[in-house]
């Protein structure tokens, strides 16, 4: 069999979940218990597109071990392992994240070493953000937690949208832009490394203080004002992420697939940002008497945290939002798809990261349908509670 | 914002800058400023030199090497510059320039200890090792905690030999710097080095865990595994870091020795030349291609790899003198491979390869230098480290002292040898007795009268087939001075198609006429080129004893010579090698003894049920008294007509690759029969398990069996499947691949 026509041909399945039958191609070829890597590494993905992560793992692992040096199956298995919750090795294998094809470039090569989770009094330490504002949001909280550890003098590198949140946050000495110089530093870490070189675990989650972001007092007073007029459950929602994301395309849905979250007594804010925010402006004709679009009057994340803070809920795609409201200790549902991101875990309704934050799973590959209409009857739900 | 130079700011301002946003991983605002700078003033030494730093982490070694030589160029360098210059350049190869730059660096700041490390390294990799040992040793002295300093001191001293100290070196590195992968692989190299294999892995283990891309370490774990010929193992390595460096000319060298011995030569000279085209310069790789090249028969081209392997810089040219010596050996040169050989020893007068190499080339007489030499190596107050050439010195004294006819010191130095050797593999030799007795009965009298498979030609094959060291090599040479007889030496082909078909014997039952035809058909199709135009082809590998009832079966009309000779003579000559390849039955007296018994069963039972026409007995020790009348009697046997050139067997041009191959030019070797008389002493375990009492006025030497049917004297009795290794026979004479593992940090600041 040739193996490049053999993924050629499998691959853009498994994109549109087709594991079932990736998994039925696959299996016979494998029966003999030995088979070339490529096919364990394609049947690992038919086993994860299912859902079956579990069983994708000593696969995974299996060919780590075979072959070490191979980053990106070491990232995968990191993805694999986080999700299943199985920190320790999952946090050490998640350092391969700028060993990918597409990342290699992008990783920085800071001349210090890295803070290696001892303590260093008297030393300074940077750390620095990365890549996505869900990520920074959600990571934000380690900031303080490394301060007390390395008794260092800390330095938060951070990127200019979420700066000013961040600046109200505890827990470090001295906030500079991404991009700027910083003053001087002894050592350095990215902020998802502090998981790894911390040994954070599972049960110290969410951690102190939570919530640990704030929204600015007259941003909410000027949001108080703009939500009034409108009676009933106030919920901000958002349908779709940065489309540049990855896994956009199965995170991200359209606005009319949320027709049936436009309940009578509800009112539905849109703040969804980027390309998608024309769609709110225009709502289709079932959902119009019920969708309120602040998307453009949106003009950075303290207007989002003051949104959040004043309405009642946010519906959301896994989005930057979605750990703003989290770090703010505020009510979000989160729709995810069958395979989700490795931070949301597995077959849980919660999350450990932030208290307030519950999750709406997919159940079948790329159906959103089931759960939209969950997310409809647990609003109606919530809806007959307020009154 | 400090990202655009303002026009106030001053190039001191400027470059301070640059170097801070360097240091926090900002590449783009500290080239901005670096140019800014050098469009103000061309050359400006210290943005040159940051900008090399710069290209230099992003993997641009000439670009830096440009750029630093730029800066160097300055009045005022400063030292550390052209200590990184020095380095950058070792790391390009270009080590006279790299010294140059390096002794600057020292001699303008002798405090300097980044110059002084890169100085060190400099040298070691230009076989200095003297002056290496001395720069490394002052920068420890400035600096106690530089845990790479100490990392490249233990490197130099194992290109010395020092091996105890250079694991000292490195335990020191490791404990100041747990996390230290370069030294936890170069320790996993030492540890082979000094047998310790198992813990050898570990340590590669670990450095590939800390650091899943040193490339060095996988070499090392796939060495250790070549070291005792795990050679699937070794290619799992090779292949893991294949998998993300396909060009990497290192794998595909350690390849290329691993196929070589699984017998894969056409994949092995792929991947030898390949590395070569890949690094002209790299001496490891064309040194392989050298020994790929020697075992596929091509040795002009063989003797020029290993030329220019020893002309490479960099690399420890005595393995490829040795390989050239080894290939003038097997060409029959004897003379001009002992010169070889004694070129060797002129230039590396510690080098173990060398003496061994010579011991079998040289006729040692009381009192001969040569022997207090080896033995100082041995026991003298710099004595050798490594453990495989403790190992091979060991069995050239136990060879001098036999030449020289003192039992007991022979004996001291065999006896330690083999034990050396015994204890770097495990070897069950009850399970080898129950599989050969296996093999017996799942062979009965009853399957030889069956159809057997029809296949057009099988009377080409012929086998020469017995214990290693009975004389297989001299049959294969008196049949194959005769002008329709090829030679193809020891073939693995017959076994590896036997493995094929599932676990042996267990596979006996299933044997069907079909099975049997193309097992007989695949061997002959892979032997016919070998032929040539030759009537016959002879495949001498001894271990094909194992083999004899399928290979009737499989080829009906195939010769099989069965070669005896006296068991405690055979014993004592497979006592005295070292081979190259596993043998594993080989270095213990009494597992000796009872591999031989075993075997005469076996041989016992295949003379009771295959026919005379096609299975011959030969006596080594006949063919000594009486060459003319066994030559015949061969020949007729293969169904040829007589020809004298038979009896100038020694003459015979044609290279030959096993232990055998320094007696087989010699005209006869009468002194091989009865050798073993004045050893008895030494040898009691060894008659105890054979069950010879050596006072008995002539000892049982076994009688020329008639080829006439009678009984096998055991009947074995079916077991339960036993694997157990299959004794590989010697089939080369040298073993030089092992790769140097050697990674330094270097000192850029």
């Amino acid at each position: 069999m040739d193996m490049k026509e053999l993924e050629q041909q499998v691959r853009p399945m498994l994109i549109a979940g087709r594991g079932v039958e990736v998994e039925a191609m696959i299996r016979p070829l494998l029966a003999s218990g030995t088979g070339p890597v490529t096919l364990w590494a394609l049947l690992a993905q038919a086993l994860r597109v299912q859902g079956r992560v579990l069983e994708a793992k000593p696969i995974q692992e299996m060919l780590v071990e075979a072959l070490p040096g191979h980053l990106s199956t070491r990232f995968d298995l990191a993805e694999t392992l986080l999700l299943l919750g199985e920190f320790d090795r999952g946090w050490r294998e998640y350092a391969y994240r700028y060993s990918l094809a597409h990342t290699t470039r992008i990783e920085r090569k800071v001349q210090r070493p890295r803070w290696d989770g001892r303590p260093i009094p008297g030393k300074t330490l940077l750390i620095h953000d990365e890549q996505g504002y869900g990520d920074t949001f959600q990571f934000m909280r380690m900031v303080a937690w490394a301060k007390e550890k390395s008794q260092a003098n800390v330095i938060l590198e951070i990127n200019h949208e979420t700066a000013s949140l961040a600046r109200r946050m505890k827990g470090f000495d001295a906030l500079t832009l991404r991009g700027e110089l910083p003053p001087y530093f002894d050592v350095h870490a990215e902020m998802m490394s502090l998981p790894m070189i911390m040994g954070l675990q599972l049960s110290q989650l969410p951690g102190e203080p939570m919530p640990y972001l704030s929204a600015l007092p007259d941003r909410r007073e000027h949001w108080r004002k703009r939500l009034a007029p409108y009676k009933g459950l106030k919920v901000a929602f958002l349908w779709a992420g940065r489309p540049t994301h990855f896994n956009d395309a199965n995170r991200s849905m359209e606005l009319e697939m949320l027709a049936p979250l436009a309940q009578d007594g509800i009112t539905l804010f849109s703040v969804q940002k980027g390309p998608k925010e024309e769609q709110a402006l225009n709502p289709p004709a079932a959902m119009a008497k019920h969708v309120v679009s602040l998307s453009p009057e949106i003009r950075d994340f303290e207007d989002t945290a003051a949104i959040l803070t004043e309405v009642d809920l946010l519906v959301s795609i896994d989005s930057s939002p979605v750990h703003l409201a989290g770090a703010l200790g505020r009510p979000a549902w989160v729709m995810l798809p069958l395979l989700p991101d490795w931070r949301w875990l597995q077959n849980r309704d919660d999350t450990p990261w932030y208290p307030s934050v519950r999750l709406f799973r997919q159940t079948e590959w790329g159906q959103w349908g089931p759960v939209i209409g969950r997310v409809a009857q647990a609003l109606a739900e919530l809806k007959a509670k307020k009154v | 914002m400090s990202t655009q130079p303002q026009n106030t700011m001053t190039v001191e301002q400027a470059l301070g800058q640059a170097h801070a946003h360097w240091n926090a991983g900002q590449a783009d605002q500290a080239e901005r400023l670096c140019q800014h700078v050098l469009a103000l003033w061309p050359g400006q030494s210290d943005a040159l030199h940051l900008m090399g730093l710069m290209a230099h982490a992003y993997g641009n070694l000439d670009l830096a090497i440009d750029h630093l030589r730029r800066a160097c160029q300055a009045p005022r360098v400063p030292a550390v510059y052209l200590s990184n210059l020095g380095e950058m350049l070792r790391q390009r190869g270009l080590l006279a320039e790299a010294e140059v730059a390096a002794r600057r660096a020292v001699t303008m700041d002798n405090t300097l200890v980044a110059g002084w490390n890169n100085l060190g390294i400099i040298l070691q990799e230009a076989g200095k090792l003297d002056d290496s040992l001395s720069c490394l040793e002052r920068v420890v002295a400035l600096q106690p905690n530089y845990a790479e300093a100490h990392n490249n001191l233990g490197n130099t001293l194992k290109r010395m030999g020092r091996l105890d100290q250079a694991r000292q070196r490195y335990e020191y590195a490791l404990n100041l710097a747990p996390a230290y992968a370069e030294a936890q692989s170069n320790l996993a190299n030492l540890l082979n080095d000094l047998g310790r294999p198992d813990e050898a892995l570990a340590a590669a283990r670990k450095a590939i865990d800390l650091n899943p891309r040193l490339s060095d370490a996988y070499i090392n774990a796939a060495a250790v595994e070549l070291g005792r010929n795990r050679n699937e193992e070794a290619l799992r390595w090779i292949d893991a870091l294949l998998s993300y460096a396909p060009l990497h000319a290192g794998a595909l060298t350690v390849r290329a020795t691993a196929l070589r011995h699984l017998e894969r030569l056409e994949e092995a000279l792929g991947d030898a030349r390949r590395a070569v085209s890949i690094q002209a310069e790299n001496g490891e790789a064309q040194n392989v291609l050298g020994e790929v090249l020697q075992a596929v028969g091509l040795h002009e081209e063989a003797l020029a790899a290993f030329d220019k392997a020893s002309k490479t810089l960099g690399f420890a040219p005595e393995k490829a003198l040795i390989n050239r010596g080894v290939v003038l050996m097997e060409r029959g040169d004897k003379g001009e491979a002992k010169v070889a050989f004694e070129q060797v020893l002129a230039q590396y007068p510690r080098s173990a390869s060398a003496w061994f190499n010579l011991s079998d080339l040289h006729r040692f007489q009381a009192g001969d230098p040569a022997v207090t030499r080896m033995e100082s190596l041995l026991y003298g107050p710099d004595p050798l480290q490594s453990q495989t050439d403790r190992t091979a010195l060991n069995f050239a004294l136990g060879k001098a002292w036999m030449d020289i006819g003192d039992a007991d010191r022979a004996f001291g130095y065999l006896n330690e040898g083999n034990r050396q050797k015994r204890a770097t593999f495990s070897y069950d030799s009850a399970a080898t007795e129950r599989w050969m007795a296996d093999i017996a009965a799942a062979f009965p009298a009853g399957i030889f009268g069956k159809a057997k498979a029809t296949l057009a030609g099988s009377d080409q094959a012929v086998f020469v087939l017995g214990m290693p060291r009975s004389g297989t090599t001299l049959i294969e040479q008196i049949l194959a001075s005769h002008p329709q007889v090829a030679a193809a030496g020891e073939l693995s082909t017959f076994n590896a198609l036997v493995n094929q078909l599932g676990p042996y014997p267990q596979t006996a039952p299933h044997l069907t006429p079909e099975i049997c035809g193309g097992l007989g058909q695949r061997y002959l199709d892979f032997v016919r080129p070998l032929a040539g135009s030759r009537r016959k082809v002879v495949d001498k590998m001894p271990s094909n004893f194992l083999f004899a009832g399928l290979i009737n079966l499989a080829l009906p009309d195939a010769r099989i010579i069965h070669v005896r000779r006296d068991p405690v003579d055979t014993c004592l000559s497979c006592y005295t090698k070292l081979f190259t390849r596993e043998q594993l039955f080989t270095y213990d007296l009494a597992e000796l003894g009872q591999f031989y018994r075993a075997y005469e069963r076996l041989m016992d039972h295949w003379r009771a049920v295959l026919p005379a026409d096609r299975f011959i007995e030969v006596q080594y020790e006949d063919v000594v008294d009486d060459l003319e009348g066994q030559a015949r009697r061969l020949i007729e046997f293969c169904g040829l007509a007589w020809d004298p050139a038979c009896l100038d067997f020694h003459k015979t041009q044609r290279t030959i690759r096993t232990a055998s191959l320094n007696q087989v030019r010699q005209p006869i070797f009468r002194s091989s029969v009865g050798r073993w008389r004045p050893f008895a002493a030494q040898l009691t375990p060894l008659l105890a398990a054979l069950g010879i009492d050596p006072n008995a006025p002539d000892a049982p030497a076994p009688t020329v069996a008639e080829p006439a049917k009678k009984p096998a004297a055991r009947k074995a009795t079916p077991k339960a499947a036993v694997k157990a290794a299959a004794p590989e026979p010697a089939a080369e004479s040298v073993e030089a691949a092992k790769p140097a593992g050697r990674r330094r940090k270097p000192a850029a600041t």
